[in-house]
């Protein structure tokens, strides 16, 4: 049983096993989401990202439309 | 172990990391040709465009913490280190991380010379 409860902890979170053999910059964070066991630690981390990222997106998204807005009126009443 | 990846390192991140970084093979490249991002200071204008890029936003693009690069160095299975505990968030997230989980790797290791080498 203790086997098997070491081996449940090893397998828990993808983020905590892997080394930076295949794993880098650019699949790293793919692979943290699609893990269904995340440890505490990555658990933690991934969120606060994940929150931060939402907000970046929102704002980007903000400024577009800033940009966009003018153009569209003018379009609106050439036509 | 890094033959043939290319790194991208934020200025905050030691000479003496670089060169771990090409002893074991890695090339240096730009930020947007790069498989692996270092930095060793979240707060860095470098790296903060790093976390505002489409990139990180789209989950492409996670920045790790050079101290990796150490650890490797020095460990004897170099692929069994985790990557992943050398994921350096952006700092305006770090202070409710570390209340959460406690310090990060690179800071509990307080006797280590890297650490001292990373003031610019
Ligand atoms: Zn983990």
């Amino acid at each position: 049983p203790t086997d098997n409860c070491s081996k449940m902890l090893e397998n828990r979170c993808s983020g905590c096993k892997a080394g930076g053999k295949s794993l880098n910059s650019r699949n790293f964070s793919k692979l943290l989401h699609s893990c269904p066991y995340q440890c505490d630690r990555h658990k933690v981390i991934v969120e606060a990202e994940d929150r931060y990222k939402s907000e970046l997106r929102k704002s980007l998204i903000c400024n577009q439309k800033i940009l966009l807005t003018p153009q569209r009126r003018r379009l609106g009443s050439d036509s | 172990m890094f033959r043939g990846r290319r790194g991208w390192f934020c200025r905050s991140v030691s000479a003496d990391l670089r060169a771990l970084w090409v002893a074991e093979g890695g090339t240096i490249s730009g930020p947007h040709a790069a498989d692996f991002l270092f930095s060793c200071d979240a707060s860095h204008p470098d790296t903060l465009r790093i976390y505002q890029s489409l990139d990180y936003i789209e989950d492409k693009a996670t920045v790790f913490h050079a101290y990796y690069l150490s650890v490797v160095a020095h460990a004897d299975m170099k692929t069994s280190v985790p990557l992943g505990h050398f994921i350096l968030p952006p700092a305006c997230l770090q202070k409710e991380i570390r209340r959460k989980i406690g310090k990060f790797i690179w800071e509990q290791d307080q006797h280590s010379s890297v650490e001292k080498h990373n003031e610019e």
